[in-house]
């Protein structure tokens, strides 16, 4: 009884999601399922159209450098606070965590009037700032989870053994905390892939990623190119789950 | 950054065998960096929008005397508290069978209902919602089947209510299942194995010993959508009506179509105290690192 409940609520949740995969493939001129008949016409129109391709770019770009960013903020700090104790040390975690507390629309209203101050609106390079800040809580966690799990006594050994920090430090502790680094980027990465909220109201014209375009397409044009660029991210998102959970199986692979 | 790090590792080093040195090292050299990016990128923008909310256009607290006097912002407040709160029912309602059979069940069920959660929950929000625009649409098959029976004129279903709530549920309960979950496989089968052991019927094993334990992911979880839920903007701003406007939405339309920066930075204060008041008290009793940990 309650696996039927538990079946149809995973049935809630997929069904809707598979539902675009047949729209992509429409012939209609508007949001209309199940298709009246089927053709590849959207994904033609996807791959030479300048308006959706700059975005797609755009946002690939925008989460490499971010996810960047984040990193480059993030692991310095996991060290200094899993591994130091300093006064304001809680003032520093909560610090690192206010994006996550701070609702994004309120961010985003917040960007929009600071970057435009600055007239960073509209570029990647504000996007970038605010995304790569946005993401850091998330990586954060990641990292100071994987760092304080890290046994100490491998960096001693190594020492005592005569290798310097730094050959410690890149041959002994940059290795076995490799698998949660990555794990921290990609949550990074993401984070700045499927971020709406900001992106609409700081990215402009010239900057707009991704899920900007789509909201404006939804927002005023109902243009169907849309089934087929969420086709295809649900597409990478079947494939890394399912990847997930094939590499899952072998052991270790799990931060 | 590798500069950085390795510079001030000897220190850290240096200072492992001796605990108590460890204590006066302080990293500053590590923490700067965010700690500059954050002020600068994130706490500074946020005091603007306070700045604002209370100098634009001119020195006053009128705007916060505006939203919690008018009618219709009032509305707005009522209508966002309600809505999130009906939200978050519903996905603890919809998420605990799930989390449970995920926790009971080892087997490829477990798996099943892992993957169809994780892949809903790496969706953006934007494609799930478009996903309903389709579903609940003019052209979409609800309507279609309403229409096939011959039930009469076709109910309206997009831009009301009931579609912005149904599109919030389906973003949220993700989060909320994963929040359960991860509470729920902490509680040891033993004490199950133990209740029945004792004589309790599944029933009854469930309700007195499983529920209980399972309730920080209950609190957890609620916490986590109710928030959310809260400053919702995508979803209730595509799927909503403006008549039954959200907090998000109140913001949105006072820059976009009025560009009242002064009242939209107040109210966006007034979303964000919402939400600290939340966590705060969340904070007190629990920890805020339990909610994200």
């Amino acid at each position: 009884m309650i696996l039927v409940v538990a079946f149809l609520v995973a049935l809630f949740l997929l069904a809707p999601i598979l539902i675009i995969i047949p729209m992509s493939f429409s012939t209609a001129v508007s949001f209309q399922f199940p298709p009246p008949g089927y053709s590849l016409g959207y994904y033609r129109a996807y791959f030479t159209s300048h308006d959706w391709l700059d975005p797609t770019f755009n946002s690939f770009l925008i989460a490499t450098c971010s996810m960047a960013l984040t990193m480059l903020l993030v692991v310095p700090a996991s060290f200094g606070y899993v591994r130091h104790r300093f006064r304001g040390k809680s003032l520093f975690n909560l610090l690192m965590m206010s994006p996550l507390i701070v609702p994004h629309v309120v961010a985003a209203l917040a960007y929009y009037g600071y970057l435009g101050a600055v007239r960073l609106n509209g570029t990647i390079a504000g996007v970038v700032l605010a995304h790569g800040v946005l993401a850091v809580p998330v990586a954060f966690l990641v990292v100071c989870a994987t760092l304080k799990g890290f046994d100490r006594n491998l960096e001693r050994a190594a020492m005592s053994s005569g290798a310097g920090p730094l050959r410690t430090f890149f041959w002994v502790t940059l290795p076995v905390l490799r698998p949660g680094m990555m794990v921290a980027a990609l949550f990074a990465f993401l984070a700045s892939f499927n971020e709406a909220v900001v992106a609409i109201f700081i990215s402009g014209r010239d900057a707009a990623t991704l899920p900007k375009k789509m909201y404006e397409s939804i927002r005023l044009e109902s243009d169907p190119v849309i089934a087929v660029v969420s086709s295809l991210l649900i597409s990478a998102v079947l494939f890394g789950v399912l990847l997930s959970v094939v590499l899952r199986r072998k052991p270790a692979n799990v931060p | 950054m590798a500069g950085q790090l390795t510079a001030s590792l000897p220190a850290a080093g240096a200072a492992a065998p001796a605990r108590a040195a460890e204590g006066q090292s302080v990293p500053w050299l590590l923490l700067a960096p965010a700690t500059l990016a954050l002020v600068v990128m994130f706490v500074l923008p946020i005091g603007y929008v306070l700045l604002l909310s209370i100098t634009d256009p001119a020195l006053s607290i009128a705007h916060y005397k505006r939203i919690f006097s008018v009618p219709l912002y009032t509305r707005v407040l009522f209508n966002t508290f309600t809505t999130s709160l009906t939200v978050t029912v519903a996905c603890l309602l919809l998420g605990y069978p799930v989390a449970y059979v995920m926790t009971r069940r080892s087997d490829w069920v477990s798996t099943v209902l892992l993957m169809c959660v994780a892949v809903c929950f790496w969706t953006g929000f934007i494609v799930r919602t478009y996903a309903w625009l389709v579903i609940l649409g003019n052209k979409g098959p609800v309507i279609g089947i309403h229409q096939a029976l011959g039930l009469g004129p076709p109910p309206r279903l997009l831009f009301t209510t009931f579609s912005s709530t149904l599109g919030m549920v389906h973003i949220l309960l993700p989060y909320m299942i994963l929040a359960l979950y991860s509470v729920m496989k902490k509680i040891d089968p033993n004490l199950l194995r133990a209740a029945a052991s004792l004589g309790a019927r599944p029933n009854a094993s469930f309700r007195e010993v499983f529920l209980p334990l399972s309730l920080p992911g209950v609190v957890n979880g609620g916490i986590l959508v109710f928030t959310i839920c809260l400053g919702f903007f995508i979803t209730p701003i595509l799927l909503g009506t403006p008549k039954d406007m959200m907090i998000s939405q109140l913001i949105n339309q006072q820059i976009e179509e009025l560009l009242a920066w002064g009242f939209a930075s107040a109210v966006a204060v007034v979303l964000l105290v919402a939400t600290s008041v939340v966590l705060a008290v969340y904070n007190r009793f629990f920890g805020l690192d339990r909610l994200w940990g």
